[in-house]
């Protein structure tokens, strides 16, 4: 008996603990914002359910749904916003490779707030929008894995790389120059090539296949797997302008690596009403 | 879709993007008669361009034996199963190109080659296309046959990685038709890598972007012919610039060997992507799976090029394959030389049609000893 009534008092206590689902995505006051999607603050921010769609309006198509809902929290300290993203998803992908897609998700605000929003896919010309973007490939990177090809195949056969070579004249720094000639990406300051020191990516567009780098709005990344469900923190700067009791839009994207999903491969939300509430 | 015209197919076409054709475009010639496989080609490319980390398994340029070679694993043959068959009617393709039969959704038929698909360069290499045990290869002709198919990016006039990029990472140059990947702009998503139907660009998973052939362009821009074809011990390759059918020049080596002479022809032209790496079929092997690869004109180019030593000017063109490190926009023959020279007529290199043969007595009766003809 006494057990029981101690069994109600800790569910009654969850629940205080957690508020129940809302209709639009509630950005609740904090000190300091969390670094983990663990952290307890969490349980203080609303959960919004956001229902997805696949991205059917540009080739290529995604055809089949896959990942169907995520479900996300929102935390501000008045400088920056913090989302917690947390879907299903019974394969971990975050190994590169051909024909091997990451899991991904991403958050897009508009640039500016306005009456008039812009297209919830991507944006459109004259109304940017702002992405903020987090890969599992890119967190397992963060998180200490090596990623080149011995890393990702422990058995991998390879002969020489030319950089290598001791008798190369100039030391490292010849040899770094060399080796970054083989990597154009990299030689480009393609950001997408790292190396990397966050999972995520700031990015802007202004419609489908626009996506490019944007001003660096601070972002800030931590993924986590487990028990079959991605739950991932993505921060970055508060939008401008969104002062308290203030309404901007957010819109979700979430990528199924073991679907093949990549690029205009995903599913998606339309915009959601993003609030921020004071203390 | 656009409506474009493909020569190659004699009709017109479904494309991503309006027909836009280079000022000039780049083009090669491939002579599988002479090609042994010796992946010098493979090597100069290898050492030259993608010998970083996450470049392991990327062949810009391979060499694989036909009928069972292919670098993916059957990348030619998923595709035509894909496509079910061909059609034909005389020199106009009645069949559906990749643009054509896309899948609702899709802007190209493709499909994406697993990692496993990369682990096999040399499978059936040296492979022929049937048993030659109980004596079966002491008789002439051999009943059995193989060659060897070396392929760099075909620099297509319609390319099928450029319409798959839904970012418009890809582009053809204009100055010169050679299709190159943004590295600043790309951003790995693989749709190029599942459009190429030859699955000539690569992901590198160090980057996370996609690569592919560059034509050497920097080379290419010094007038000089790119890494695999000035390596080429075979002397199996000729760079040059090609020109519409009905623009064709006699003294321009490409159209002569491709819209003159038709000796030449493109790699699977069913797809629809107008390539510009041409080859000279292998006369060895069967009509009918020369015509798979090569097209409808398979047959009369085996006849043309087992005719050249009867056509001087085709022979003399043929000479000039590996003479010279420059490109050759122009040849013409001199009695018994092959005259390779610029677009100004300024000569390039002279190389005679038949070396002169020196018989060397085996006894030197000068130093009174007896040679041998062993090196």
């Amino acid at each position: 008996m006494r057990h029981t009534v101690l069994i109600a008092l800790l569910l009654a206590g969850g629940c205080a603990r957690a508020p129940k689902p809302v209709s639009e995505v509630v950005a609740v006051s904090a000190i300091r914002l969390p670094a983990s999607p663990a952290d307890a603050a969490w349980d203080r921010a609303p959960e919004h359910i956001a229902r997805m769609v696949p991205q059917d309006l540009v080739e290529p198509r995604l055809l089949t749904p896959s990942t169907p809902e995520v479900r996300v929290r929102a935390l501000t300290d008045g400088a920056e916003i913090c989302f917690r993203l947390e879907w299903e998803d019974a394969t971990r992908s975050d190994t590169p490779g051909p024909s091997k897609m990451a899991d991904a998700c991403a958050v897009q605000i508009p640039e500016k707030i306005e009456k008039d929003l812009p297209e919830p896919q991507m944006g459109q010309d004259g109304k940017r929008v702002q992405v903020t973007y987090w890969r599992a490939d890119w967190q397992a990177t963060v998180d200490g894995r090596g990623d080149t090809i011995r890393d990702l195949y422990p058995n991998a056969s390879i002969d020489h790389y030319p950089y290598d070579a001791k008798t190369i004249e100039g030391g490292d720094r010849a040899r770094q120059e060399m080796a970054l000639r083989y990597a154009p990406a990299r030689a480009l300051g393609n950001l997408r090539a790292g190396p990397r020191s966050q999972p995520v990516e700031d990015l802007i567009a202004t419609g489908p296949g626009t996506l490019s780098p944007g001003p660096s709005l601070g972002a800030k990344g931590k993924g986590v797997y487990g028990r079959q469900r991605w739950s991932v923190l993505i921060s970055r700067k508060l939008p401008d302008g969104l002062g308290v009791n203030q309404r901007t839009h957010v819109a979700l994207a979430v990528w199924e690596g073991s679907q093949h999903e990549t690029g205009a491969r995903k599913m998606r939300t339309g915009w959601i009403p993003l609030v921020r509430r004071g203390e | 879709m656009a409506r474009v015209y493909n020569w190659q197919l004699g009709r017109e076409m479904a494309y991503w993007y309006p027909e836009a054709r280079p000022r000039r475009q780049f083009a090669a010639v491939f002579d599988t008669n002479k090609c042994i496989a010796c992946q010098t080609c493979t090597l100069a490319c290898k050492t030259t361009w993608t010998s970083g980390k996450g470049q392991e398994y990327m062949l810009w340029n391979n060499v694989e034996t036909k009928p069972y070679g292919s670098y993916p694993l059957a990348y030619d043959l998923r595709l035509l199963e894909m496509l079910n068959g061909q059609q034909w009617n005389g020199s106009r393709y009645t069949g559906q190109t990749i643009f054509e039969s896309a899948p609702a959704g899709e802007r190209v038929l493709g499909w994406r080659p697993e990692e496993q698909d990369f682990a096999y360069p040399n499978v059936g290499e040296d492979d022929c296309a049937g048993e030659v045990d109980g004596g079966k290869y002491l008789s002439l002709p051999h009943l059995n046959w193989f060659f060897y198919l070396a392929r760099i990016c075909n620099h297509c006039t319609y390319p099928a990685c450029l319409a798959s990029c839904p970012r418009g990472s890809i582009y053809k140059r204009p100055e010169d038709g050679i299709v190159l990947v943004d590295q600043g702009r790309c951003r790995g998503y693989q749709e190029c890598v599942k459009g190429c139907p030859y699955k000539k660009v690569f992901f590198n998973p160090l980057t996370g972007t996609s690569e592919k052939c560059i034509a050497c362009f920097p080379k290419i821009e010094q007038g000089i012919q790119p890494q695999c074809f000035v390596n080429c011990i075979g002397k199996i390759r000729l760079a040059g610039w090609i020109s519409k059918p009905e623009q064709a020049r006699a003294d321009n080596p490409m159209d002569y060997l491709v819209h003159i002479k038709k000796v030449a022809l493109p790699l699977f032209p069913q797809f629809g992507l107008e390539p510009n790496v041409y080859y000279i079929p292998p006369i060895h092997a069967p009509v009918s799976f020369n015509q798979q690869l090569f097209g409808p004109g398979a047959g009369e180019a085996m006849k043309t090029y087992r005719n050249a030593m009867h056509d001087p000017d085709l022979a003399s063109l043929l000479c000039l394959f590996g003479s010279t490190e420059l490109v050759v926009p122009r040849f013409r023959r001199q009695g018994d030389l092959a005259i390779g020279s610029d677009e100004k007529g300024a000569e390039i290199v002279r190389v005679p049609l038949r070396e002169p043969v020196h018989v060397r007595p085996a006894f030197d009766a000068k130093n009174q000893l007896v040679r041998i003809n062993c090196p």
